[in-house]
């Protein structure tokens, strides 16, 4: 009886190992491997010891993403944090049509990231999109919001924070909603003002939401890659370079498989580490 | 008064959430020249830009490849990470614990890392250009077991006992005894597999080439990129506000749903 | 749950029918089907497919997914030829030299420089010249004459003195692409470089050879263009054609613009061609970029010579003044100016004369592999110092062949 529950046991993880097996474990060997040879997949492989790795301690293009994916963070996470804490902080009170409001917030979280970079595309079109036009009617001057080298980073990045808000204004009201009231109430009781309360009672207990918001945001920073591919093509002056369009294209532009490779190699680690010290630093434990 | 100010700021957002989505319809119902002038309702009413956009390219084929694709995977991972998710949860054997250290460790890996190899096995296997490379790698994923598993733990010993009892056997107890108690989580775990499938670009744009085979998502990405649309916003707009179009449409109908499984992917992070 | 794709080459395999595949232009298309029909009427035993190069984002992409798949044609009529050092290398074409009457064929239709051009690495010839579509100047004379420029301007001095004056008048001297993509440089940087140089390559044995005056020179022209403001930075798309609007004076183009522009063209407006500008005091021939497409057959074709056969009659004088009547497109021949046989064609179209002269002076591509890739690089210090300012031209020329030389290193 048991052993036929073993051989069940193993038969139901079976799919799982193979599965993991062939597209995780094979991969990440591979990865290692081809990181040390040249190659353009129709014809031979060509061993080249660590020439790989020099180029890329030298590739500027490479620095320069992961300088734009700084560029988009500092400003996405901030933003993001921001309007996601502060709308659900309004939504958790006693208001009318919440439901209403916080069905609005999601849509551009469902939508699919092509529909919304296709759109914003046109907003921020300098001559007659949307955004121009109204900076215009409210008097301003246009901005070149996609073909500035200053300003199309941060436009990606207030794009990404439109599409994202409404999945972080969900997750903190969830932690909002796990206060008990009884904290608060005590807590007027002695006096505390409401940005006390903000502080002491309400930021602690969201503190994993916060921390959980930068990481996943974080990790999608260094996962750009249909925003720049659709609006910018990585320009002007590579300021929208995202790490994984230059992989994209040493890989499937000039078809250098080995050196994609090991900026993919690289850019793991990076990514490990980066998401490592987060944790680290901002890892706060509740009062 | 305080409540009035925080209507109006939920107003101004909501309206900053959802007015691109009107622009985008009714601008992709103007004629052409007329965009620029679009607000809300479309200027120069036409259907133009859908006519020319179903003659360009196969956008229907697409929506269907997606569909096909985005449904098969979501089955194949509700069906095999619930069944990984059983063993790992209610089974005992040998290197469980190794195994599900594991499975949280592949689960911090970046695609980065895989992408590329995972691009040559497809060409090793001859998978390039057919739904094999776009359905099969998908077809586990670390997260939806563990949110099985995570779910598996919480059932009563009992009814697993009483249907050994009964004679089943171990598949029998997961798909005929547990999964009708585990609704929540395969709904939770089947919106956000068929979410993420619909959703991904990057892989399709990769392993298919030929347009017959596209994913929706994809086509409409190359659309917009190359030189088919030939610079025509309308069309752009057009072919965006049809990708919208499904997804919003059951968005609309389960939102509770949505958001639910949503928010149980995030806390479980 | 394969979905094996039933496309029309496991047809093919089975009853030893040759593949042949065409770029998707529509007069290319029925120029092709006309020739593979009249083959196939003479030689029922030996048929021959027709398939225009299937839809993607870009055709050398499709070829390249082609190989990769093992679904290539036998023969491809649209290779550019940048891209087929490439394929050589990895050893995917014919070495066509080792075909039967292939180098005397191929005396007879070039001169001695188009065949080094096209001699691969390895001294072997992997492609056969087909056509090309030389990039000149585009001219309004009109919008020249009202500014008060005497004469249309053929040097660079004269050229930035009449944006002076057009720009007194609130037109563009021209408009020109601006984004680092390599085949962009197509109709700037390239046409011009290889002008000014008397057609000198960009690579010649794994390094970079083009930082030298004439490169350099190029680009302080084209970055006093922009920092002048005579060219527009943004592209004008989403409106009517700058040009045909009568916004700009000028731009660098192919032959393909005469009929797009006889067909959308404002009434009373005229335009013209003439060579591309050069360096002030340049004497000889101006030479110019013209985007040859050639063919190349696959090494998976289980019967080359029969290919080859076909691919005389495809490109026989005869053949080539169709193609040239049909399409508009210069067959890439050193006798395209000489031979009676197109004069008809080329009286009858006064307005692509210009070309037909150019076409004897124009330069394809090195064969060296990356070549993309080389011209992306120098896009990308196209676009800091010429479009931008922020680069000096020497500065952008030495970094853009160091990185060339970088990318040639493991060769």
């Amino acid at each position: 009886m048991k052993n036929n529950r073993t051989i069940s046991s193993y038969l139901l993880i079976s799919p799982y190992l193979l599965h993991v097996l062939v597209f995780v474990l094979f991969p990440v060997g591979f990865s290692l491997f081809l990181s040390f040879h040249e190659w353009n997949i129709i014809g031979p492989m060509k061993y080249v010891g660590t020439a790989n790795y020099e180029k890329l301690f030298q590739d500027q293009y490479f620095i320069k993403s992961l300088r734009n994916t700084l560029v988009f963070l500092m400003i996405h996470i901030p933003l993001q944090i921001i309007i996601a804490l502060g709308l659900a902080v309004i939504l958790n009170e006693k208001l009318w049509f919440r439901a209403f409001f916080r069905g609005a917030f999601f849509m551009p979280v469902v939508v699919s990231g092509v529909v919304v970079t296709i759109l914003w595309q046109q907003l921020y079109g300098f001559e007659m999109g949307s955004i121009n036009t109204f900076l215009m009617w409210l008097g301003f001057e246009k901005v070149g919001w996609l073909i500035d080298p200053v300003w199309a980073m941060p436009s990606i990045a207030i794009m990404a924070t439109w599409k994202n808000v409404g999945l972080y204004v969900i997750l903190f009201l969830v932690g909002l909603q796990s206060v008990p009231k009884s904290l608060y109430e005590a807590s007027e009781l002695e006096g505390a003002t409401r940005w006390q309360q903000f502080w002491h009672i309400t930021l602690p207990v969201i503190n994993p939401t916060v921390i959980m918001v930068m990481i996943l945001s974080t990790i999608g920073g260094f996962s750009l890659f249909i925003e720049p591919y659709v609006m910018t093509g990585g320009g002007p002056l590579n300021s929208t370079l995202s790490s994984v369009l230059y992989i994209y294209k040493q890989g499937f532009f000039y078809y250098h498989m080995g050196y994609a490779a090991t900026l993919g190699l690289v850019l793991a680690l990076i990514i490990l580490m980066v998401v490592f010290i987060q944790r680290l630093v901002i890892e706060r434990k509740p009062t | 008064m305080r409540k009035t100010i925080l209507y109006i700021l939920l107003g101004l957002f909501a309206f900053a959430f959802l007015y691109p989505f009107i622009w985008m319809i009714s601008a992709s119902l103007s004629e052409e020249r007329s965009i620029a002038h679009v607000t809300l309702w479309p200027v120069a009413f036409s259907f133009n830009h859908y006519i020319k956009l179903f003659q360009s390219i196969p956008i229907a084929r697409s929506l269907f490849n997606s569909i096909f694709v985005a449904s098969l995977v979501t089955f194949g991972v509700l069906v095999f990470s619930s069944m990984v998710g059983y063993a790992l949860a209610r089974h005992r054997f040998r290197g469980r614990n190794l195994i599900f250290y594991f499975l949280l460790f592949t689960m911090t890996l970046p695609f980065q890392l895989t992408l590329i190899p995972n691009y040559i096995l497809m060409v090793e296997f001859g998978w390039t250009n057919s739904f094999a490379a776009l359905i099969i790698p998908g077809l586990l994923n670390a997260f939806a077991i563990i949110l099985f598993r995570q779910h598996f733990l919480s059932i009563p010993q009992d009814l697993i006992d009483a249907a050994r009892i009964d004679g089943c056997n171990e598949f029998r107890i997961l798909f005929q005894v547990l999964w009708p108690v585990s609704v929540p989580t395969l709904i939770t775990v089947g919106i956000i597999t068929f979410m993420t499938i619909w959703n991904d670009v990057l892989w399709p744009i990769i392993v298919i080439r030929e347009e017959n085979l596209m994913t929706m998502p994809q086509l409409v990405t190359l659309f917009a990129v190359g030189g088919r649309s030939l610079g025509q916003i309308g069309m752009k707009l057009a072919s965006a506000t049809l990708l919208a179009l499904p997804i919003i449409i059951a968005y609309l109908i389960f939102q509770k749903h949505f958001i639910q499984s949503m928010a149980a992917s995030g806390q479980k992070e | 749950m394969l979905l094996l794709l039933s496309s029309c080459r496991d047809q093919a395999q089975d009853n030893n029918t040759l593949v042949f595949w065409s770029s998707s232009n529509p007069e290319e298309i029925k120029f092709t089907s006309q020739y593979i029909d009249q083959w196939n009427l003479a030689n029922p035993s030996q048929p021959l497919m027709f398939q225009p190069v299937p839809e993607g984002q870009s055709s050398e992409e499709v070829i390249l997914a082609a190989v990769v798949g093992k679904t290539t044609p036998d023969i491809y009529a649209n290779m550019w030829q940048g891209d087929v050092e490439d394929f050589a290398s990895s050893g995917v074409l014919v070495p066509l030299d080792t075909l039967d009457g292939f180098l005397a064929f191929l005396y007879e239709r070039c001169d001695s420089l188009v065949i080094k051009e096209i001699t691969s690495q390895d001294g072997h010839i992997y492609q056969i010249p087909w056509k090309v579509n030389p990039v000149m100047m585009m001219y309004n004379p009109l919008l020249f004459e009202q500014a008060g420029v005497d004469g249309i301007p053929k040097n660079y001095t004269s050229y930035l003195e009449a944006g002076r004056l057009l720009k007194l008048q609130q037109h563009w001297l021209g408009i020109s692409e601006v984004n680092a993509i390599w085949w962009q440089r197509f109709f700037n940087f390239l046409p011009l470089y290889y002008a000014a140089s008397g057609g000198a390559p960009l690579v010649e044995n794994g390094k970079a050879v083009f930082d030298n005056e004439y490169g350099i020179a190029v680009f302080a022209f084209l970055q006093q263009i922009y920092t002048r403001g005579y060219f527009p930075r943004e592209q004008m798309k989403g409106q009517s054609d700058p040009f045909l609007a009568g916004r700009v004076a000028s731009s660098f183009t192919g032959p393909w613009t005469i009929e797009y522009n006889d067909r959308f063209k404002p009434e009373g407006m005229e335009f013209a061609f003439q060579e591309v500008l050069v360096p002030d005091g340049f004497t000889g021939p101006v030479y110019t970029y013209g985007d040859p497409k050639n063919i190349v057959i696959f090494n998976t074709c289980k019967d080359p010579e029969k290919a080859w056969q076909f691919l005389q009659t495809l490109l026989s004088p005869e053949a080539d003044s169709d193609f040239l009547t049909l399409s508009g497109q210069f067959p890439r021949r050193k006798d395209i100016d000489t031979n009676p046989l197109f004069s008809e064609f080329l009286q009858a179209h006064p307005k692509i004369l210009p070309f037909a002269r150019q076409a004897k002076y124009v330069r394809g591509m090195d064969s060296a592999p990356y070549m993309k890739e080389v011209l992306d690089i120098i896009s990308q210090e196209y676009e800091a110092c010429v479009v931008y300012g922020l680069k000096t031209p020497e500065e952008a020329i030495r970094a853009a062949a160091k990185a060339v030389d970088l990318l040639y290193i493991h060769l």
